[in-house]
């Protein structure tokens, strides 16, 4: 993974003591709370409901065994025990009191951690593919791009305070595993007939309150450009997107709003920057550069390609046949497997860890993936370096520490943000109804049945769960001060199996919080009732349409059947 | 960076308070706003210094034409989190090549210091509540930035190459 220069690591070292003169001044009271609130956000820091919330980046998902451990550490030593890792990969404590934040970014600078730019009105952390280096179906890897990317955004003094939140995704595989059509700006990496790399921008994807699926703006430019077109974008939707309501600030309304004209907007100002700017090229990426920072992407010292010895494993139990078949996946290089560590299961939140298996995981990364690990979009942990021949041993050591529920793009392997139970925004909980169904569908052979599904639950409709994309989606909302959920279908991430990026349909009024459970089994009723052979939830959902999944979940309505009926 | 103390200030907007709507004439020094420039600019005398005070939502591209003419062009913040004026203040400089005064008015607070100076500005009338102490300390944490920009235009990795 990306080692840190001298440059980086004094960076983020002189962001954490600007970060503490402003606490400081902030706890002295010379700077007011409406100036500091922006200032903090973009160092990761939310006022939450019973403490700060501090975001703290994993860049792109790669995270060594020894920054696991610094989050472990401050978990322990700060936070109540554990840590939450969101869908864009980033990782967050929820009771670190905020006296102490300017501590907690030195003890993250000090293992090239930060927290800059993982909230606020400013370009977040990039996001990406959890198997980009790794992935078989990978075209080109995304990940010097966006490291690439993260330094020029980082601290850019243009781009500080959009008109609201900027978040940019980049896959180089085939198969979209960082949902790049709901973001910002969404990049495919990509070769065209000559061989040379490039990218497909698609601008203006996002959910919210209006959920819409990104625009191809690009089908092919060529990578030296990527700072400089994104400039542009970025520079148009700077000069002309909605102040004036926060709920229409998003740069997909702009996109909407403009069409063609946005698109002729950024081409021209790209234009302008190359043969109009002082420097304008600067930013046009050379070789050299590109070199520099791919090299802290070769490969660990000691991983080669090889055949490993065909392994079977005849006397072992059916749980390892499981954990091989969901939770082990292919590899680029021949003698090496990726291997899910499963953050989903019952009795703690969806990717929730304890310090305790946080330190476990760092463990296990340095027995069998060379200390690296990568945090993923839905929220678990991966190791991207495991040996063949080690596979069972890791299967029993993933087992001992809780992480080898073999469930992974099962329903219960299922997306959820932190809700109501901590975060401010939320209008209900998110993880009391996790966990109501992730003990109902507790047996694995019918999660096995019931097959790949993508199932997203978000506590309002800021969308940070991506309830829009789940081929189910549960909404929280609330009325009279009640917590309701809203459950649509047919939603999609643009992932294969889901198809192409799409928003699921609301299958009806809210639900009550005692009959979503109930809900979500009348769904999978239905779907096993009418699925032809070897279709998944979505096709038949597809193929059927959403009147026989209402009419289920209708029959199971008990307070709200009440209110329907009135 | 130049702090400007508004008493000692040589600029002063054109019109009064009293009589908003009354004529302006041609004077050294006077902060025009768009409106009163259009209506002067025909006949005002060459040499006769004088500055512009655009809104954070005016097109910097409709007044290329006349930026030689301007010795000041004071770029306004409502918010301080509303972040236009930087975008203004880039063009200004990297794409027009504005060599006189830019400055930052309005909702100005210390912990914009860094991404003005970087943007373009080089000087700021800070909101009355402001510690220029504290403005000069903001301005000291980096010593230098990944990205070009207006100041600095090569990128880090440009720099290092070079």
């Amino acid at each position: 993974m990306y080692q840190y220069t001298e440059f980086d690591r004094q960076f983020v070292h002189q962001r954490a003591a600007q970060y503490r003169d402003q606490l400081e001044r902030n706890l002295a009271g010379t700077l007011g709370e409406d100036e500091f609130r922006p200032l903090r956000l973009q160092n990761g820091w939310y006022v939450q409901r019973h403490a700060p919330m501090l975001r703290i980046a994993v860049p792109y998902g790669e995270i060594s065994s020894k920054q696991v451990r610094a989050l472990a550490r401050i978990a322990r030593e700060y936070d109540r025990g554990y840590a939450h890792f969101t869908t864009r990969q980033n990782c967050q404590f929820n009771w670190i009191p905020l006296d102490r934040s300017a501590d907690v970014m030195d003890l993250l600078a000090d293992v090239d951690m930060h927290g800059i730019q993982t909230s606020g009105n400013c370009i977040r952390n990039i996001t990406s593919d959890g198997h980009a280096g790794i992935a078989p179906d990978e075209a080109v890897d995304p990940r010097p791009y966006a490291e690439l990317l993260r330094q020029w955004s980082t601290l850019h003094p243009e781009f500080a305070f959009l008109p609201r939140k900027f978040k940019i995704a980049i896959t180089g595989a085939a198969e979209d595993r960082a949902a790049i059509a709901w973001h910002d700006i969404g990049l495919q990496l990509k070769k065209n007939a000559a061989g040379e790399i490039g990218f497909k921008v698609l601008v203006g994807g996002g959910m919210g309150r209006t959920p819409i699926v990104g625009t191809e703006v690009r089908d092919f430019l060529p990578w030296q450009q990527i700072l400089v077109f994104i400039e542009a974008v970025v520079r148009v939707y700077n000069r002309y997107g909605r102040r004036d309501n926060m709920y229409k600030a998003r740069i997909k309304i702009l996109v909407k709003a403009e069409g063609q004209k946005f698109i002729d907007a950024v081409n021209a100002e790209f234009k302008n920057i190359l043969e109009h700017d002082v420097d304008g090229t600067a930013h046009l990426l050379p070789q050299a550069e590109f070199d520099r920072v791919a090299k802290g992407f070769a490969l660990p010292a000691g991983v080669t390609e090889h055949v490993a010895a065909t392994t079977q494993h005849f006397d072992a139990p059916i749980a390892f046949a499981r954990w091989l078949e969901r939770n082990v996946h292919a590899h680029q290089l021949a003698g090496y497997r990726a291997v899910t560590l499963s953050l989903k299961r019952a009795g703690q939140a969806p990717g929730d860890a304890t310090a305790d298996q946080l330190d476990a995981a760092a463990a296990i990364a340095d027995r069998f993936s060379h200390g690296e690990l990568r945090v993923t979009h839905d929220q678990n942990l991966l190791l991207p370096w495991v040996h063949e021949s080690d596979l069972q041993a890791l299967w029993k050591a993933a087992r001992d520490a809780s992480f080898a529920t073999p469930n992974i793009g099962l329903l219960t392997d299922m997306i959820a943000c932190p809700g109501g139970d901590f975060c401010a925004l939320a209008n209900a909980r998110s993880i009391p109804i996790a966990e109501e169904i992730t003990q109902r569908f507790a047996e694995i052979d019918e999660l096995y049945d019931i097959g790949d599904i993508d199932l997203h639950i978000s506590g309002c409709i800021n969308s940070c769960g991506h309830h829009h994309s789940g081929h189910i989606g549960i909404l929280g909302v609330d009325k009279d001060g009640k917590e309701w959920y809203q459950v649509s279908l047919g939603g999609s991430d643009g992932s294969t199996i889901s198809g192409n990026s799409v928003a699921g349909k609301v299958i009806g009024p809210s639900f009550a919080a005692d009959e979503v459970a109930d809900v979500i089994e009348a769904l999978i009723d239905t779907y096993r009732d009418q699925r032809d052979p070897r279709e998944l939830f979505i096709d038949t959902v597809r193929r059927v349409g959403l009147e026989p999944f209402k009419a289920s979940a209708n029959n199971v309505r008990r307070s709200t059947a009440l209110v329907q009926a009135g | 960076m130049q702090f400007i103390d508004s008493n000692l200030d040589p600029w002063q907007a054109a019109g009064s308070d009293d009589a908003p709507d009354a004529p302006v004439q041609p004077e050294a020094n006077l902060l025009l706003d768009l409106d009163q420039w259009r209506s002067l600019r025909a006949d005002w005398p060459a040499g006769l210094p004088v500055g512009l005070k655009l809104a954070n939502n005016a097109d910097i591209e409709d007044i290329a034409a006349d930026l030689p003419r301007f010795a000041v062009i004071a770029l306004h913040f409502p918010k301080w989190i509303d972040g236009r004026a930087y975008s203004q203040a880039h063009l200004l400089r990297a794409r027009y090549r504005f060599a006189g005064e830019v400055r930052a008015t309005g909702d100005v607070v210390v912990d914009m210091l860094p991404l003005l100076q970087r943007s373009g500005f080089d000087a700021v009338v800070l909101r009355g509540d402001q510690s220029i102490d504290a403005a000069k300390r903001a301005l000291g944490f980096f010593p230098s930035y990944y990205q070009g920009d207006v100041r600095v235009t090569r990128p880090h990795f440009g720099r290092v190459a070079a």
